[in-house]
């Protein structure tokens, strides 16, 4: 049932779990400084009560989109076919992305600050159209610049022209 | 396709122009509105009744200053062609010498805005990889000779390509013209007038008999909503005529400003047909285009951007007509539709009976919308990615959606709530229609377009020349 979205005739490869560390890291800054905000602002106006009640439902959604988050790195994943790249993610809104390598314009490789430090990278491959959306997270730096390196080669090979 | 290039000096006996100016009228056609301006401005001037004559000199000396200043911006600009370029060399104070290389040059229009076609006369457009709007511009010209020089640099541009000499000059055979009165019909009856006008209407029986104040305010943009399609259709595509040329079909339409694009045939991405509700009972239907390295390269108007016209409004017959033009061998009533299935209801109450998807050899066509419907085509060859998507509630019914992406443009192909075991078996086929049809395609594609000789990385597939592979980033 669930091959739908994962094909089996190919090998898919897993992103790396550091997606989640690095969305988790984001999510724990984002829900940290909202509990904190409301900590404080509602403590001083109307009650410490009400506002460690918030710092807990704050902290309660971190639990649950932590939990979140995790379920969406483990639907994360890609597979290198013979002549296309397909990438398959998300789990309430299913997407399944199926690229041929011949119609690339080109690969960007991006990292952020705490990408970095967590030692994972993006490789996003572009097409003349914006609503391709084939971006790979969460990719070890090695694994993203032979990806890239890989793509272009193989777009290149293949180009398709307009 | 042809033989050995007989050399564009044997061709060309037109003599290289070394330095022309450009039409002597020029200042005045850039300059008109700053010489109603002075004109108006000394005829009712207060100063010449009063016979304060130093405000009437200034004006005078306005005047003249500009007519001056037109002349001499006119008198030192030189065009010329040498070898493998066009020059123009301008400014008098700050001179100025422009190159654009013949291969650097990807289109060439010939444009009339409104004040030159009354002195009959045009500029040149052209279309330079990575220029910006007036980058490529030289204006004036009388139309004939910007035809001429549009044919020789056209020559020089893309080769062998001679016959093309006589085409622009000669307006060609039309095909089709539009006549303006279904334009304004189809205009009125379309669901953005219907819709504004109804709303304006409740708002006036609202305020004038029922003395419910609303707020005319609320009215400003309903009139615009009226008033702006009208304007834009009957005033922007006055007169279309599609007409068949040596290099694609051509488009000219427009009352005040004359708009000429050509469809180079292999470089249609993808068709959208839309029926608004009260047109299909008349069977009335607008095509639109996706034609790569137009949308969203080229800014000089917003039809550009979003493609292009390739009929505004037409019966059956002649949207059949034109399809069959573009896309050969082509018939859309011969393409097996698949209708959505019937659970769609649930999340589509009256238009899941519209959503259908059918494919053949070359296209992909979508339907969908009942207050509009769209058919979407997509050539296999011209696909560039292929998407299945699935949210929760499409999920709890088994359904997906599989997405054919095509280059920026009207076209939006999406099979919208498939089967979900149907959609990933579609999603399939079209990845291995798109392959299959891109390696048979890339050999009989260049028949449409020049001959080119194969490029030098191998990629000889692409059916655009190098400079249009780039105008596509």
């Amino acid at each position: 049932m669930d091959d739908l979205f994962a094909p089996s005739d190919v090998s898919w490869t897993p992103v790396s779990p550091k997606l989640a560390s690095v969305r988790r890291v984001n999510a724990a800054i984002l829900f940290g400084v909202l509990g904190l905000v409301a900590l404080l602002v509602l403590g001083m106006t109307l009650s410490w009560v009400y506002g460690v009640l918030a710092l807990l439902v704050a902290v309660g959604g971190f639990a649950w989109s932590s939990a979140l988050i995790g379920r969406n790195q483990r639907s994360w994943k890609y597979a290198e076919r013979e002549d296309e790249l397909l990438v398959s993610h998300g789990i309430l809104f299913r997407e399944l992305v199926v690229v041929p390598y011949g119609r690339m314009q080109f690969v960007d490789v991006a990292a952020g600050p705490l990408e970095r430090a967590f030692g994972i990278a993006t490789v996003e491959l572009h097409t003349a159209t914006p609503a391709t959306d084939a971006k790979i997270p969460g990719l070890h730096p090695d694994e993203a610049s032979r990806l890239r390196d890989r793509l272009s080669a193989l777009g290149q090979a293949q180009a398709w022209g307009l | 396709m042809t033989g050995p290039v007989p050399g564009p000096s044997g061709q060309t006996t037109v003599p290289e122009l070394q330095g022309e100016r450009l039409h002597p009228l020029t200042p005045f056609v850039k300059g008109w509105g700053y010489f109603v301006v002075a004109a108006v401005a000394l005829v009712n001037n207060e100063g010449l009744r009063s016979n304060l004559e130093l405000a009437g000199l200034g004006l005078i000396a306005v005047l003249v200053g500009g007519i001056l200043l037109g002349a001499l911006s006119w008198w030192y600009t030189k065009w010329q062609l040498t070898d493998e370029a066009i020059r123009v060399d301008s400014g008098f104070l700050f001179r100025r010498t422009r190159i654009i290389r013949f291969d650097r040059i990807q289109t060439i229009d010939v444009a009339q805005p409104f004040v030159a076609r009354l002195f009959g006369m045009a500029e040149l457009r052209m279309d330079v990889a990575g220029g910006g709007k007036s980058d490529g511009k030289l204006s004036y010209f009388t139309y004939d000779e910007a035809g001429k020089l549009r044919s020789i640099l056209l020559l020089r541009a893309k080769g062998e390509q001679f016959v093309e000499h006589e085409t622009y000059q000669v307006e060609p055979e039309p095909l089709l013209v539009v006549p303006t009165n279904r334009l304004l019909g189809a205009t009125l009856l379309s669901s953005t007038v219907l819709g504004s006008a109804g709303g304006l209407i409740w708002l006036i029986v609202a305020t004038t008999v029922l003395d419910f104040h609303v707020g005319l305010f609320a009215g400003l943009p309903l009139l615009l909503g009226v008033v702006q399609p009208i304007w834009k259709q009957v005033v922007g595509n006055h007169g279309f005529t599609l007409s068949k040329t040596h290099d694609g079909l051509r488009t000219k339409r427009g009352l005040f400003d004359v708009q000429r694009q050509t469809v180079p045939p292999g470089r249609v991405q993808g068709l959208l047909i839309t029926e608004p509700l009260i047109w299909r009972l008349i069977g009335w239907s607008r095509v639109e285009l996706d034609i790569a390295g137009v949308a969203g390269n080229r800014d000089e108007g917003e039809d550009d951007r979003e493609g292009a016209q390739l009929l505004p409004v037409g019966d059956r017959a002649e949207v059949a007509g034109v399809l069959a033009r573009v896309l050969p061998g082509l018939d859309l009533s011969r393409i097996e539709m698949h209708q959505a299935p019937e659970r769609v209801k649930w999340l589509r109450p009256i238009g899941w009976r519209y959503l259908a998807y059918g494919a053949d050899a070359q296209v992909l066509v979508t339907v969908r919308g009942w207050v509009s419907r769209r058919t979407s085509i997509v050539l296999h060859h011209k696909t560039q990615s292929v998407r299945l998507q699935q949210g929760p509630l499409q999920r709890r019914l088994g359904l997906a959606n599989v997405h054919v992406d095509t280059p920026l443009g009207p076209t939006d192909a999406v099979a919208v709530h498939r089967d979900q075991f149907e959609a990933a078996a579609l999603l399939q086929a079209q990845a291995d229609r798109a392959r299959e049809a891109s390696r048979t395609a890339s050999a009989p594609a260049a028949v449409h377009t020049q001959p080119k000789p194969p490029s030098p990385d191998g990629s000889s597939s692409s059916e655009a020349s190098p400079a249009d592979d780039s105008s596509a980033t």
